[in-house]
């Protein structure tokens, strides 16, 4: 089995500290593999790093068989290497639709004589493929609204769809589920699953382990910028490791009861909002 | 090689000034944050009052008389607001007001203008985003420069000031043996220099408001526990900045017009970079290396080996331009402006609906305008078409891409003069030309061609700083630019043509066998018919590929930029090349727009590209609404000679241009405050969708309503 991504001793350093610590890590393809840590653990610094956000002073990433570390942010992006970002990170100025469109069309620098007359054609694809993207994320009702008119939760799933419609070969979220009421996240928990059917990996961070554990076929536990683990979920369940570095024994299990505790309580919470 | 020793060291003197102005941009930015660009013009406002002052004792205060005295509002007879005040009885040239009481007057002027800019100014777009700041900034150069215009008649002055800083001090000869002379003047402004950077540095060091401004750099909390508010702060900071610049125009009377004073805020902000905008001394160091290597340069031209085509004075403007890009290159991630964080919202920037309806009805009615209007009407009217083609630049690069460039207007002087230059033949084109161009006499078209050519590469060249700077800090490279391109590229002889340096006549354009001067050889007017449907045609073509761009791929990718960089990157935006074909597309359209003033005029003057021209159609496109096509129009409507305030004048006789720019500058402000700089257009069209949803929702009207959005609905999604 190949791997989409792999990287081989990754390091990112910040004056000093080792946010990512020679990270070995690899997503076989067509795989949906989670990354699991800490508050400060250096997930946010391994999706910058290899997506050309920070640079990186030691080891390599390798992206569908080519070695990416020359390549610029927008090049990797453009090679199917798509990102979600933790914060919001959405064009406010375009609708959620256009918010899509930006990432789904490739353009030329030439494309701009096309679009002064008005020329550009539709492409069936992509549209198809943006339709689907807003569809999934449950966003169909509002796709000519502007970014700002939405809940913060939406808000997030539009930045999912937007990487869903960039056509990525592997998509990196980034606690997408974080801030979202439980209608919100279950249309994306229940949907995550479902990206594997369209041509894609999907490597996943989030503190819900709930969720991570109930979605993912792999699993990566980084701590202090380490690999400290990794395994199925079955075996994350069980893994000491994790254990002590959610802070003591069965802590893993608290953290996993907590996820779903806060799960409930946003269902009561989500339900006020209504 | 002394020669050139001694031009280094009697550049203090106009380093001085450099310095001086620097150290009051840091004093303002430590206050409060803003980069003020209308520094050098309380320096000249000042300077102005100050030689006013003494010649003929009264003072002029800095806003104008809202109600004129002439037409039908003669007969109202409201009581005016004052503007100038007589202080000073029976001056006479022999007896003239006491220096040193005139020059305590005129400080306290400028501590005046202080408090104004921050309260009405910058106190109120505290919150903006940066680039609202940066327009409020450019409103008070703008509003300042108009009202010395409208006050003192931008006029040459030549009080004789303080003794040692006038030229009656003589000059030192053979300074340090190495031969030749330097005013002793220079050696005067350079103490004065040293002596303002000891004096505002020891008053940071020492006092306990100089402590309280640094802590609040730091924390506000730090400045609340000395018991300042940061609001308190930041006024004090506004006056001492305001009180320096004073200072500074005041002792340059002898050396500078006061009208030039306002365009040396350039060298001042390469000194304050120099200083990191932090630190007073580095900004006086700054400023006399700027002042030095300026004048060094100046010496080497005239050796004869240097190259005929690189003028004098363009060297000398040159020098500030390239201390801020070496500063911003060098040291641009560590000043404390982060052009990156945008906070605040940006201008909406909707797509245009209804493309073609719209175009339709514009170009009718410019169609049906021109056919009505006669003589000076139509020039009123091509002069308005003009303005609105060069807004469309900026609605591309400030409104869709918000880049913040204010060289595009010059850019549109040297498409004009490049094109000029390629048409002439060395013939003499009219009667009333003084100068004849020598040039290659190519045909109108591919001049045309190739002088848009030439501006585009110009306008990319101009974007390259924009991939690694961004916000206020690209904003103080192009209006350095602008200086200096004006010198080095546009008044330049053998660059150029003779006419470059006087009135540079405009060979007669010819489009497929037509004529389409704006200069009627009937008449001697510029107002000719054929012209007008020209730039109609033109100006709706370019109108209606600026409203598609938006609505397409690239104007979607362009206000992704705008939003977020980080996040265009991401979904897989080439933000460098979207940069540049901004730029280059901008550039187009100024060059378009400059080369059709060619064609209006019989000649051009550099007067016409240079900086208060260029800031002033900004503003009134700010005011129009910079991120819309319907905002240019109407922005275009409102320039001085344009058909606005030109219908208006029907009523009022003449308006004063300095006039309607400095309503101008004050609606930029208001504009950017009340509307987050959006616009009148934008204003208009929600005020209109606000009276349809009315409208829909009394019954009988439900209809008429409905039918209208799903128009719009249709429009957006064909
Ligand atoms: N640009 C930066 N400069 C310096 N240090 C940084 C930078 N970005 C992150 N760090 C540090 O690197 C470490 C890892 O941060 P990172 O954001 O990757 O954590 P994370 O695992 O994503 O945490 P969270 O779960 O809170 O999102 C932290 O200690 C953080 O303070
Ligand atoms: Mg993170």
């Amino acid at each position: 089995m190949t791997n989409i991504l792999e990287t081989n001793d990754l390091t990112v350093t910040f004056g000093g500290l080792n946010a990512c610590d020679h990270v070995d890590l690899a997503v076989p393809t067509g795989k949906f593999v989670g990354l699991i840590g800490p508050n400060g653990a250096g997930k946010t610094t391994f999706i910058d790093a290899i997506t050309g956000y920070v640079p990186t002073s030691d080891g390599n990433a390798v992206f569908d068989g080519n070695d990416i570390g020359e390549l610029k942010p927008h090049e990797r992006a453009q090679s199917g290497l798509v990102r979600t970002f933790q914060s919001l990170e959405l064009f406010e100025d375009l609708t959620v639709r256009d918010n899509l469109l930006v990432a789904a069309y490739p353009t030329r620098w030439y494309t701009f004589i096309a679009d002064m007359f008005h020329l550009s054609r539709q492409d069936k694809e992509i549209e198809e493929r943006v339709n689907w993207a807003l569809n999934i994320m449950g966003l169909n009702d509002v796709s000519d609204s502007m970014p700002t008119d939405l809940s913060h939760g939406r808000r997030k799933l539009v930045g999912v769809a937007r990487a869903l419609a960039a056509k990525p070969k592997l998509i990196l979220l980034d606690e997408p589920a974080a801030g979202l009421d439980t209608a919100e996240s279950q249309t994306l928990g229940g949907h995550l699953r479902e990206f594997l059917n369209h041509d894609m990996s999907v490597f996943l961070i989030d503190h819900d382990m709930g969720l991570v554990l109930s979605v993912c076929d792999f699993i990566y536990v980084l701590d202090f910028g380490k690999i400290i683990a990794s395994g199925t979920p079955t075996e994350i369940r069980e893994s000491a490791a994790v254990k002590a570095a959610y802070l003591g024994e069965e802590a893993g299990e608290i953290q996993v009861q907590e996820g779903e505790r806060m799960r409930s309580q946003q269902h009561e919470s989500g339900e006020d909002n209504d | 090689m002394s020669a050139f020793l001694v031009a280094l060291i009697a550049g203090i003197g106009a380093g001085a000034l450099y310095a001086m102005l620097g150290s009051g941009i840091v004093v303002a930015f430590r206050g409060s944050g803003v980069i003020n660009f209308g520094h050098g013009a309380v320096a000249g406002y000042t300077a102005y009052s100050f030689d006013e002052l003494r010649e003929s004792g009264s003072l002029y205060l800095p806003w104008f008389d809202p109600i004129p005295e002439f037409g039908f509002l003669q007969t109202l007879r409201i009581n005016n607001l004052p503007v100038r005040i007589d202080i000073f009885d029976n001056v006479t040239l022999a007896e003239k007001p006491n220096l040193a009481i005139t020059f305590i007057i005129c400080l306290l002027m400028s501590a005046f203008l202080g408090l104004l800019m921050h309260f009405l100014v910058f106190r109120p777009l505290r919150n903006s985003p940066t680039l609202g700041k940066v327009i409020g900034s450019i409103g008070v150069f703008l509003y300042l420069s108009s009202m010395c215009a409208v006050h003192f008649g931008g006029q040459n002055r030549y009080d004789e000031g303080f003794t040692g800083f006038n030229s009656t001090s003589g000059a030192v000869k053979n300074f340090l043996g190495l031969g030749g002379t330097i005013p002793r003047s220079n050696f005067w402004l350079f103490g004065a220099a040293i002596v303002m950077c000891v004096a505002v540095w020891a008053l940071y060091r020492y006092s306990r408001f100089g402590i309280a401004t640094r802590a609040a750099d730091e924390n506000e909390k730090g400045a609340a526990l000395l018991g300042y508010s940061p609001q308190f702060l930041a006024g004090a900071n506004w006056v001492l900045a305001s009180v320096t610049a004073g200072v500074a125009g005041i002792l340059f009377l002898h050396k500078t017009q006061p009208a030039q004073i306002a365009l040396f805020v350039v060298g001042g902000l390469g000194a304050a970079l120099f200083g990191n905008l932090t630190s007073i001394p580095g900004a006086t160091m700054g400023g006399l290396i700027i002042g030095m290597i300026a004048s060094g340069g100046v010496e080497l031209t005239t050796n004869s080996w240097w190259p005929e085509i690189i003028p004098g004075d363009g060297v000398r403007n040159f020098m500030p331009l390239l201390i801020i890009i070496l500063v911003l290159y060098f040291r641009g991630d560590k000043l404390p402006i982060r052009g990156s964080i945008s906070i605040g919202r940006q201008p909406r920037a909707p797509t245009s609906t209804n493309v073609i309806i719209g175009a339709i009805a514009a170009l009718g009615i410019g169609l049906l305008l021109s056919n009505i209007f006669v003589s000076k009407w139509e020039a009123v009217l091509t002069t308005t078409i003009i303005a609105i083609v060069f807004m469309y630049s900026l609605t591309v690069l400030i409104g869709f891409l918000g880049q913040i460039s204010l060289v595009q207007w010059t850019i549109s002087g040297l498409a004009a003069y490049v094109m000029i230059r390629l048409m002439a033949d060395g013939t003499k084109i009219r009667e009333t030309d003084f100068v004849t161009n020598t040039g290659w006499g190519w045909p109108t078209v591919l001049a045309f061609i190739a002088a848009i050519a030439v501006a585009v590469i110009f306008g990319l060249l101009v974007g390259l700083p924009a991939l690694r700077i961004r916000g206020v800090q690209l904003a103080v490279v192009t209006i350095a630019a602008v200086i200096a391109v004006e010198s080095l590229l546009l008044r330049n002889p053998p660059l150029m043509g003779d006419g470059s340096v006087s009135v540079n006549p405009t060979p007669s354009p010819n489009w497929f066998g037509q004529y389409v001067g704006g200069f009627n050889p009937n008449t001697a007017r510029t107002d000719y018919w054929k012209f007008s449907l020209f730039i109609i045609i033109i100006a709706g073509l370019i109108g209606v590929g600026v409203a598609n761009l938006r609505r397409g791929q690239i104007g979607r990718r362009f206000l992704a930029i705008r939003a977020n960089e980080r996040a265009a990157a991401a979904a897989g935006i080439n933000v460098a090349n979207m940069k540049l074909l901004g730029f280059g597309i901008s550039s187009g359209i100024a060059a378009i727009a400059g080369c059709m003033l060619a064609y209006k005029l019989p000649g051009l003057q550099t007067d016409q590209f240079e900086i208060f021209g260029g800031l002033a159609l900004l503003a009134f496109a700010y005011l129009g609404g910079i991120t819309t096509v319907w905002g240019a129009i109407v922005g275009g409507c409102l320039i001085a000679g344009g058909l606005l305030p030109e219908f208006l004048g029907v009523h009022f006789e003449s308006v004063d241009t300095g006039l309607i720019n400095a309503v101008g500058a004050i609606g930029l402000v208001v504009n950017a405050k009340v509307t987050n700089g959006e616009g009148v257009a934008l204003l208009q069209t929600d005020l209109a969708k606000n009276t349809l949803a009315a409208l829909r929702r009394e019954p009988d009207e439900t209809e008429e309503a409905e039918e209208n959005s799903n128009n719009d609905t249709e429009e957006v999604t064909a």
